[in-house]
């Protein structure tokens, strides 16, 4: 296993210290000293760059702790029984949203600033390979903040489907009685009601059945005048028939919904994907038209050629024509 | 750092076990912790070509880039000053690597410094730093300095070697060189005590040690000794006490710790071999488990007055990650060639899959009361595009294993290595040959002049008496026809007389191998290794000398080879000089250290050895691994000068 030195090194510059002083070589405490230590802190300022760079970090850490504290929260206040401590509105919620949403955007916007600035100040390969390097460091880490937003958003959203799944059967019958009924106590016993909130919310199932006997009483309770028995017994058969239909209707809504969750959950991956891919494909057309132009500048080349080879062999045939007359005619001269 | 590794057995993984110290190292020797949502720290590593090759096998530039590393340089390099960024250095304490951190300080490049030394300090190096630091108002800025003792290279789970960088300094050659002095002998023994000693500070054991009388091995022994037994006195600074030891403490057994000199057994460097990982080591560049290829970009001939075709040179590592590798590293090649096909054929049905889920996407988008049916596959395509990262990791690999045992398979059919591999197991356990030697060394085209060399090598090492002297000459001379330097073969002469002593040096166990014919399964799945005309070789389990070496000392056997074998234990009070063991137990654990140079074929042996063993661990060490083309270059310098 690995040793740690660190105090032999401290007794040895101690040492060595001593030594020199020994020695009368100055060192490090003398004037010269000081001002060797002017001098090495003048010339290195605290690098803008760094400080930025932990700036944003200290941010995306305050982003992460103040979404840890209130996660509890967030996502615990959905128990049945309405606590009064530890319960946050949907208000309360948006506003975590939001808030964290636009802390997300301007952290992110700083780091492109960052990476902007970085490239341009510096020469030095390696300080700009290091800046980059950090500056991906600091995406990852506000990447993974988002994430912890962002599973506390989808698990609230799921909830809110739910809910209102849950919350939509029971307002709809009510409403549809109430109307075919003329005269109507106005003043409900609103424990009743709330009672009757609380009871559809928990038990969705038995809501048809509970609201029977609430109809019942209620139509029982007004006048009699207006309804017959028969067109109770209608009006029964039609709300059992509209409930079943709301029924169906909202579990077809409900399979819908959660479709599209999944389908918009694909299509932010395809779309990540497909941003990966636009950058390779950029690159594959610029190369795509680098080729063509090399290749038209082939095919010039190559024409040019081909001409100038047909002019040396038009050349050359003059030349032998031009011989062979010249023989014909030493030929017929000396003849 | 106690509680990691409780259950598991000291000698299990050294891999791990170096990984886990080098990740502390780079965490500013502090544990290492993973934490999901942790701020990012970044930092820049700083090596020397040993911190290089000691880091490269066990982690890729992905996990650097994990635990904060933005930059990895060499030390000897020029390097900008980059402020305000931790600097962590990973180097050997020589003179010229002091000599550059001590300008580095001075030139100021980094904020702090790390300094880790991968095996131990001298205090007036030390000082020197020291001094630096002084001269360069630096003091502060150092803020650790440590003694890694990291000094090995671990290739495998359970394969170590000793270095690369400075190899010739430890190899056969520099052991077994007549013309060695005393002063280099002891350095090149310091060095290799030095390596063995941080192994098992590593490792966190002390072990027993025996090894065989009047070698290069034996001198090791005792230096390790003494070594070993210096630190457990020095109470105050012990490394094997205290949370050190970690899991070593809790298992009981102390490991054994086998030395043997290369010199017992010089066939099996030179045999040819048959088994994955061996092959690829014998036959292609690699080292450091990555291996180099050359690829021609076409197989066509080349159309006369075209360009000759380029080539491009491609590198794999071969890592523990690669699922593929592991399993496959030690079967016998055809195999390999069947499960490559398999993978493939796997590798297909999945994409089919997710091709086929794409064309069912495209009808129902447009069908608009199918959303029921669309219910079934958003799941299917939701784990389908989960998948696919797996999948295309899945593709490399399998390219990768494709291109390197086309490569292997080219240099196999090209030199015909499953002839000589058959023939020298016939050779190595003494039955009958149906072809003489002679037709195979004068076969223009079965192998290369160096492929003949080792055949007969190995005849000549195996043989129980050597051939008579016509034989002789008629063998010479057929060498030197197929062009052959014969170096090698007075060197192994010499041997041979040295070990006269060593009655069957060579006995090799007995084997047998079948050859499957022409009509094996490879053939008729139509696959791209299309292996006419290699036979189809099957080993049968046979134990080379280093294996039986162990075997009877793990097993505490009586044997009359390994009898005599000298037996050392750092931890008893008076070093005694018995070849006695006190302990009459069977080891568990045991590491192998052949001292000389090791090779894929003694690994790959050790491990089928353990395989039927339940409970047992070994792990192989050598201070340089070389393949017979290596060793045959070292074994032609080597020659004995004749006083006569």
């Amino acid at each position: 296993m690995a040793v740690d030195i660190t105090l032999l090194f401290r007794a040895s510059v101690k040492t060595v210290k001593t030594r020199n002083k020994a020695l009368g070589v100055a060192v490090g405490g003398g004037a010269d000293g000081s001002r060797d230590e002017l001098f090495r802190r003048s010339p290195r300022p605290k690098s803008d760059f760094s400080s930025r760079a932990r700036e944003v970090i200290s941010h995306i850490g305050k982003l992460r702790d103040f979404l840890l504290e209130h996660r509890k929260d967030y996502i615990n206040a959905y128990s049945h029984i309405m606590s009064e401590y530890g319960r946050m509105t949907d208000t309360e919620r948006d506003q975590i949203d939001q808030d964290a949403q636009t802390f997300m955007r301007t952290c992110s916007e700083a780091i492109q600033q960052l990476r902007t600035q970085a490239h341009k100040e510096i020469h030095s390969q390696q300080v700009k390979e290091h800046r980059s390097a950090v500056l991906d460091f600091i995406e990852d880490y506000l990447k993974r903040v988002c994430k912890l937003y962002s599973e506390q958003r989808a698990i609230r959203v799921k909830r809110v489907v739910d809910k209102k799944r849950l919350s939509k059967l029971e307002p709809e019958p009510r409403t549809k009685t109430r109307e075919s009924v003329s005269s109507e106590k106005v003043s409900r016993d609103p424990s009743q009601d709330s009672e009757e909130k609380s009871v559809t919310e928990e038990y969705p199932e038995k809501v048809p059945a509970e609201s029977q006997p609430e109809l019942g009483t209620w139509g029982d309770g007004k006048g009699e005048d207006e309804l017959s028995p028969e067109e109770i017994q209608m009006f029964e058969q039609e709300n059992q028939r509209l409930i079943g239909e709301m029924n169906s209707l909202f579990d077809e809504v409900r399979q819908i919904e959660g479709r599209v969750v999944e389908i918009s959950r694909l299509q932010e991956i395809f779309t990540e994907k497909v941003l990966q891919q636009e950058a390779e494909i950029d690159s594959i057309h610029q190369l795509v038209v680098g080729a063509t132009e090399n290749i038209k500048e082939g095919n010039e080349d190559i024409r040019e050629a081909i001409k100038n080879n047909a002019g040396f062999r038009v050349w050359v045939l003059f030349f032998l024509v031009m011989c062979s007359f010249s023989l014909l005619f030493l030929d017929w001269y000396d003849s | 750092m106690v509680g990691v590794k409780m259950a598991t057995a000291a000698a299990a993984s050294i891999r791990e076990r170096q990984t886990v110290a080098l990740k502390r190292m780079l965490n500013f020797n502090v544990p290492h912790v993973k934490n999901s949502t942790g701020e990012p720290v970044w930092k820049v590593l700083i090596y020397d070509r040993f911190g290089q090759d000691i880091i490269s096998p066990l982690l890729s530039v992905k996990e650097l880039r994990d635990m904060g590393i933005t930059l990895h340089l060499l030390l000897h390099s020029d390097r900008d000053p980059i402020p305000d960024v931790p600097a962590v250095y990973f180097v050997m304490p020589t003179e010229e690597n002091i000599d550059r951190m001590c300008q580095d300080l001075r030139n100021q490049l980094y904020e702090s410094y790390y300094l880790n030394f991968i095996s131990a300090i001298s205090r007036s190096k030390l000082e020197d730093i020291a001094n630096a630091a002084l001269a360069a108002s630096a003091v502060t800025q150092v803020a650790k300095v440590f003694d890694q003792y990291l000094n090995f290279i671990t290739l495998e789970d359970d394969m170590f070697v000793l270095c690369n960088q400075n190899k010739e300094l430890v190899s056969y050659r520099a052991i077994n060189r007549p013309d060695i002095t005393d002063t280099e002998m002891e350095t090149v023994m310091d060095t290799i005590v030095d390596s063995l000693f941080c192994f098992f500070v590593t490792l966190g054991a002390v072990p027993i040690i025996r090894c065989s009388r009047g070698t290069a091995a034996e001198m090791v022994a005792v230096k390790l000794d003494k070594k070993l037994r210096e630190n457990l006195r020095d109470a105050r600074n012990s490394l094997f006490t205290g949370d050190t030891l970690g899991a070593g403490q809790f298992s009981f057994q102390r490991p054994l710790l086998v030395l043997v000199d290369r010199n017992i057994d010089l066939a099996t460097p030179l045999h040819h071999t048959w088994t994955y990982q061996a092959l690829v080591h014998d036959v292609l560049d690699f080292h450091l488990n990555r291996v180099n290829l050359e690829e021609s970009s076409g197989v066509e001939n080349s159309p006369a007055g075209a360009r000759p075709k380029r080539k491009n040179k491609k590198s794999y590592d071969l890592t523990p990650v690669d699922k593929f590798w592991q399993k496959h590293k030690g079967s016998p090649f055809p195999e390999v060639a069947e499960s490559v096909q398999q993978e493939l054929e796997s590798y297909r049905a999945q994409e089919d899959e997710v091709k086929r889920l794409k064309s069912i996407m495209g009808l129902e988008g447009e069908d608009e009361g199918a959303i029921s049916m669309l219910s079934d596959n958003t799941a299917k395509l939701t784990s389908a595009v989960s998948s696919l990262p797996e999948l295309l990791e899945k593709k490399r690999l399998i390219d990768l294993h494709t291109n390197v045992a086309t490569a292997v398979l080219e240099h196999i059919k090209a030199r015909k290595l499953d002839v000589y591999f058959e023939y020298e197991e016939k050779i190595m356990s003494k039955t009958t040959l149906d072809k003489s030697l002679l037709d195979i060394i004068s076969d223009p085209d079965a192998g290369t002049p160096e492929d003949k060399m080792r055949l007969f090598l190995i005849y000549y090492i195996s043989a129980q008496q050597a051939p008579s002297e016509a034989d002789l000459e008629q063998y010479k001379k057929a060498l030197t026809d197929a062009g052959c330097n014969l170096n090698p073969l007075q060197y192994i002469k010499q041997w041979k007389a040295f070990a006269k002593m060593a009655s069957a040096p060579a006995s090799y166990g007995n084997t047998t191998t079948k050859p499957m014919g022409l009509l094996s399964r490879v053939m008729n799945t139509g696959s791209q290794f299309v292996m006419e005309g290699v036979k189809n070789l099957v080993l049968k389990q046979q134990n080379l000398p280093v294996t039986r070496i162990l075997d009877n000392l793990m097993e505490m056997k009586s044997n009359p080879e390994t009898d005599d074998y000298r037996y050392f234990d750092p931890k008893m009070l008076r070093g005694n000089d018995s070849s006695v063991p006190r302990n009459k137990n069977p080891f568990q654990e045991a590491i192998v250290f052949v001292v000389g140079g090791g090779n894929y074929i003694e690994y790959q042996n050790l491990v089928d050895y353990i395989k039927g063993k339940q409970g047992k661990h070994i792990l192989y060490g050598c201070s340089e691994l070389f393949n017979a083309t290596q060793f045959i270059k070292q074994v032609k310098c080597t020659l004995v000068v004749c006083f006569l």
